[in-house]
């Protein structure tokens, strides 16, 4: 099966006009603009297979976006090659927009005034819908996302979770088989976070669809893709799946430990790094294939009420990832 | 499905929607229509008084009447918002999800100027109608010919003044002025397209200015037709095609900025 994307070298500079502050600075640009070339993706490459979901990781302003602003068709790369459910995004026309939803965390489809379902109808018209096909979706999404008491409501009345949830029907209306989402659970509170990742995890189960989502939220994230993509400052710094990321990023396993009486400091040193501790709780940092010996010695050797073995939290390696790429550039 | 049922689907969805927004901001909608009528109300009251001790270059209170009341008419028939729409999606990122949907931006735009100007020119034909009934002084004859060739000129007039305003919010892609530009046309507008005097009463070179450019097919023309100033096949063949080559220009102008500015779109925001 061909690739749902593919993108090969892709790079975007953009040109940015430069102002000295002050009142100088403004009549100095009016007459000798002066430009800076910004680099916001440099020579990028990956393969999406349909079905897959991929989180785009990155910090702001590092290109994440902007790439997937350039598959998703809005964008004109300066270099390199693109191809997406078969066409190349800019030149693609319709068909290929027939091909793709594009949901934006912060930007809304949704007319604002109106109930979301008349933006809806709105979609169906656009994207030539037969009727049973829209009715058929239209109850399907409404199931999924738990949408049938608020379809009804002007969209200005909606909370931001319900309103997200109605952006993702109308972007999903068409069943497109790629699904490109910037930051779908921005703002979230945790319910809907999670209503909204089962939700996009059901839809690809159901429909093979390929999605390229970023977030700034790990749950995100752990819950949905299988494989990440990190992006720092436009180049690429991994691709590949989230457990071997933290394989190589963080070589330790974390052991909690709660303890059932008092030990000092140095005797829990002699087993591990000690990450934290106030008792009765310890974190110990150990090397991964050493964890499992350690934790059998501390239990034998310490009172210990309970022990759980961990990776660190996904943030820190991720973190760490980011450190690591920087160091390298 | 037929390729005109689904674009009249599209159409007619666009327009329902529209109208529904309308309705949410019926207070709104009325300020607006009432600004339609005021201004060339305070230009006929000008008129009147001026024209009160005899005929202005051969136009007495009667035609100033007949005159204002079609540029009332044709102006809300014609008038056109879109820059400042389309300034709006370009600078607020808000261009992106229409530009990830298969259907051209400049479609939206179309329908809502149907929609809007169904609804505005409605209301101002019944204005007119019930000043009609009670002052026979602005009525028009019945004159089929005159009314089919009002309508294809306001019909021309509208495309021109759509593709004027909308290739100026185009240039928001380059500027954050594109407002203030549109905002400059318009107060050029005034005087060069007859909102607030025929042509025929301004300076001669003036007056030609008018016609060379774009602004005498875009607005004055079409009023000329209605009233009857335009009579004689030559200088209707004339206006028209001056009304077809102001169209083809600035289509071909709109195209250009399109193209130009999505290749240098920088899709703001989210």
């Amino acid at each position: 099966m061909p690739p749902a994307i593919t993108a090969q070298f892709l790079s975007k500079t953009f040109r940015v006009k430069v102002r000295d502050p002050g009142l100088a600075g403004a009549v100095q640009a009016l007459f000798r603009p002066r430009y800076r070339e910004v680099q916001a993706v440099r020579e990028v490459s990956f393969e999406i297979a349909p079905g897959e979901i991929v989180a785009f990781l990155g910090p702001n302003g590092t290109g994440k976006t902007t790439t997937l602003k350039m598959l998703a068709g809005l964008l004109y790369p300066t270099r390199g090659q693109v191809r997406v459910a078969g066409f190349e995004p800019w030149s693609g026309g319709a068909a290929f927009k027939r091909r793709i939803a594009l949901v934006l965390g912060n930007r809304q489809q949704l007319v604002w005034d109106l109930p979301a379902e008349e933006t809806f109808l709105l979609n169906r018209a656009i994207y030539d819908i037969a009727e049973r096909d829209f009715r058929l979706r239209l109850a399907e999404l409404v199931d999924l996302l738990g949408l049938a008491a608020v379809v009804d409501k002007p969209v200005r009345q909606l909370s931001l979770g319900e309103r997200m949830k109605c952006e993702l029907a109308a972007a999903l209306l068409h069943r497109p088989p790629i699904l490109f989402l910037d930051e779908p659970t921005l703002g979230l509170d945790v319910s809907a976070q999670d209503a909204i990742r089962r939700f996009l995890g059901a839809y690809r189960d159901r429909h093979g669809a390929a999605i390229l989502l970023t977030s700034h939220y790990m749950q995100d994230v752990t819950a949905l893709a299988t494989r990440v993509i990190m992006i720092n400052r436009g180049r690429l710094l991994y691709d590949g799946a989230l457990d071997a990321l933290v394989g190589r990023i963080a070589p330790t396993k974390r052991l909690e430990v709660v303890l059932g009486a008092p030990v000092d400091q140095e005797t829990l040193a002699a087993f591990g790094a000690v990450h934290s501790f106030r008792f009765p709780n310890a974190v110990l940092d150990v090397p991964r294939e050493a964890a499992a010996a350690t934790s059998a010695r501390l239990l034998a050797a310490l009172p210990v009420a309970d022990l759980s073995i961990a990776d660190p939290p996904i943030e820190e390696v991720i973190r760490l990832a980011f450190a690591e790429g920087d160091e390298s550039e | 499905m037929s390729a005109v049922t689904a674009w009249a689907r599209r159409y007619g969805a666009l327009i329902r929607s529209a109208w529904l927004i309308d309705l949410q901001y019926r207070a709104s909608i009325l300020l607006w229509v009432l600004w339609g009528v005021t201004e060339p109300a305070i230009a006929l009251g000008i008129w009147w008084a001026i024209a009160g001790t005899g005929d202005v270059d051969g136009y007495a209170r009667i035609d100033f009447a007949r005159y204002f009341f079609a540029m009332m008419l044709v102006n809300q028939l014609t008038i056109a918002w879109d820059s400042w729409y389309l300034d709006g999606w370009i600078r607020n990122g808000d261009l992106n999800f229409r530009l990830a949907r298969p259907l051209h931006p400049a479609h939206e735009a179309t329908a809502d100027n149907i929609a809007y100007k169904a609804r505005s020119g409605s209301i101002i034909v019944v204005v007119w109608l019930v000043v009609a009934a009670l002052w026979p002084a602005v009525r028009l004859p019945f004159d089929p010919t005159r009314w089919a060739l009002t309508a294809l000129a306001v019909v021309f007039a509208a495309g021109l003044r759509f593709l004027i305003s909308f290739t100026t919010g185009l240039l928001a892609f380059w500027t954050t002025r594109a407002t203030a530009i549109m905002e400059l046309h318009a107060g050029i507008a005034m005087f060069l397209a007859g909102r607030i005097a025929p042509l025929a009463l301004l300076p001669p070179p003036i007056a030609h200015l008018a016609s060379l450019l774009w602004f005498r097919p875009m607005l004055a023309f079409p009023v000329e037709v209605l009233t009857g100033a335009v009579t004689g096949s030559a200088a209707l063949v004339q206006g028209f095609v001056a009304q077809a080559f102001w169209l083809a220009v600035w289509f071909g102008a709109c195209r250009l900025a399109w193209r130009r500015g999505l290749l240098r779109y920088g899709a703001v925001g989210g």
